[in-house]
């Protein structure tokens, strides 16, 4: 899958807008405007004998869907094999690393309590005892507790990531959860605009946007601010967790090209020989 | 025996008709019963007095609302799944990947100690690499107590690996 051709000068897929009218007698015309067009990208590193899929773009300025047009996407990214232990293993990975278990039980030596002996060692008829910091007592010290905080950071590998990145989503993909919009611009700035948006398209409760800057337009800003399960990332904050978070995924054009330019020069950017983690690369 | 079979009917007909009076007849049953423990309770020693009995005697009943809290499973209240934490969880993770390669995800853990940043370990290593790290600051100062209970502890720390533990 991953060939190691070096990547050549410009790897923003160009886009080359063909204005004529659909015709794929896969899809439904009926449903198109007469402005649907079919904007074909050429990739520069399009592996042979995968076709390209293929996705409607749509518009956010009416509650009922538009179709613009539709445009074909990496088959590397957006039709990647569904490895779903590699998603796995990058839930795993973004779960652990950031966790710090924080509880910590004192030491012997840190309790405060006083080291005298309690009572004789003979005579008393009771049971010998040297302190009372020993875990026999309450209020002792708590043998094999917890020690300091403890970490679980690890570093999954690169490559393993980006697979992580492609096969969730080509799932979303699949199951019909991805959708592409020409930009996220909305008319009005009330919530229940997107609500219904939502509703009439039956994009599921949790909807994620996603575009290129993390400055978004202002008015579904405010509108999705209201709404909990209805939330805006830019590109360089997608990850797994997210795309199998919410229900739908809503990207830009401009996030598509972003996601598609930035995935494929892990695969066909210069060659990294070691790509293990080191605490001295960051 | 026409004059004994007339007999005979006849006094087939009386018994039939005793036999019907006895059916109806009932005698009148008065009961009179002599409460006799009524009179004993006004006058009864009273044994063991001030001792409570810890028995319900009364009957069979789950508990007794004597006043105090019941245990109980607390409130149901569905968690917030949709909250600013869980929603953004994960944001940023794969910075390194899609954002411009300045920012590394092992680098965006802004409220973690900077000792503790990129570190796995036990709790020896956890430590020495604390020490190093704080022994130029202004830590050792501001915190005695806790730098020499750290030192001391690695010290600890340090005999009970080399010296006291099973090494095959």
């Amino acid at each position: 899958m991953v060939s190691r051709e070096p990547l050549k000068t410009g790897t923003k897929a160009d886009i080359e807008t063909v204005t004529e009218n659909v015709t794929n007698t896969d899809v439904d015309i009926s449903k198109t405007t007469s402005q649907s067009t079919i904007s074909v990208r050429n990739f520069k590193n399009l592996p042979a004998y995968f076709p390209t899929r293929k996705i409607w773009v749509e518009n956010l300025d009416t509650e009922e869907t538009n179709r613009l047009g539709i445009i074909n996407l990496h088959p590397e990214i957006f039709g990647a094999r569904p490895r779903i232990d590699i998603i796995w293993q990058n839930i795993v990975w973004q779960r652990n690393y950031k966790y710090i278990n924080y509880k910590c039980l004192p030491a012997k030596h840190e309790i405060q309590r006083s080291t005298r002996k309690p009572w004789p060692q003979k005579g008393t008829g009771r049971a010998r005892h040297g302190t009372k910091r020993s875990p026999l007592f309450i209020g002792g010290v708590k043998t094999h507790g917890p020690r300091g905080p403890r970490t679980h950071f690890y570093m999954l590998q690169v490559l393993q990531r980006v697979h992580g990145l492609c096969s969730s989503l080509s799932i979303k993909l699949a199951q019909d959860d991805l959708h592409v919009v020409n930009n996220l611009e909305i008319p009005v700035n009330d919530p229940s605009y997107l609500l219904n948006l939502v509703e009439t398209r039956k994009w599921g409760p949790s909807v994620l946007f996603v575009d290129v800057d993390d400055i978004m337009p202002e008015n579904i800003s405010i509108a999705a601010d209201s709404i909990k399960h209805i939330n805006l990332m830019p590109v360089y904050g997608l990850n797994c967790y997210s795309i199998l978070k919410y229900t739908t995924l809503v990207l830009t054009l401009n996030a598509v090209e972003r996601i598609e330019e930035k995935l494929l020069e892990q695969f066909y950017g210069p060659y990294v020989r070691n790509r293990k983690f080191r605490t001295s690369q960051v | 025996m026409e004059s004994d079979t007339q007999s005979y009917m006849a006094n087939i007909g009386i018994n039939r008709i005793l036999v019907h009076i006895l059916n109806k007849w009932q005698p009148l049953i008065q009961t009179k019963r002599f409460r006799y423990w009524e009179d004993i309770r006004k006058t009864r020693l009273v044994r063991r007095h001030g001792y409570k009995d810890e028995y319900f005697p009364n009957g069979m009943l789950p508990r007794i609302n004597d006043g105090k809290r019941i245990k109980e499973l607390p409130i149901y209240r569905p968690k917030d799944s949709w909250s600013v934490k869980k929603a953004s969880f994960g944001q940023n993770d794969y910075i390194d990947i899609l954002g411009n390669g300045k920012l590394h995800p092992a680098r965006i853990a802004y409220n973690v100690p900077s000792w503790l940043k990129t570190f796995r370990g036990n709790e020896y290593t956890m430590l020495l690499r604390k020490t190093k790290m704080l022994d130029r600051g202004i830590f050792p100062l501001i915190h005695p107590t806790k730098w020499s209970k750290m030192k001391s502890r690695i010290d600890w720390l340090w005999y009970h690996l080399n010296y006291r533990r099973k090494i095959y």
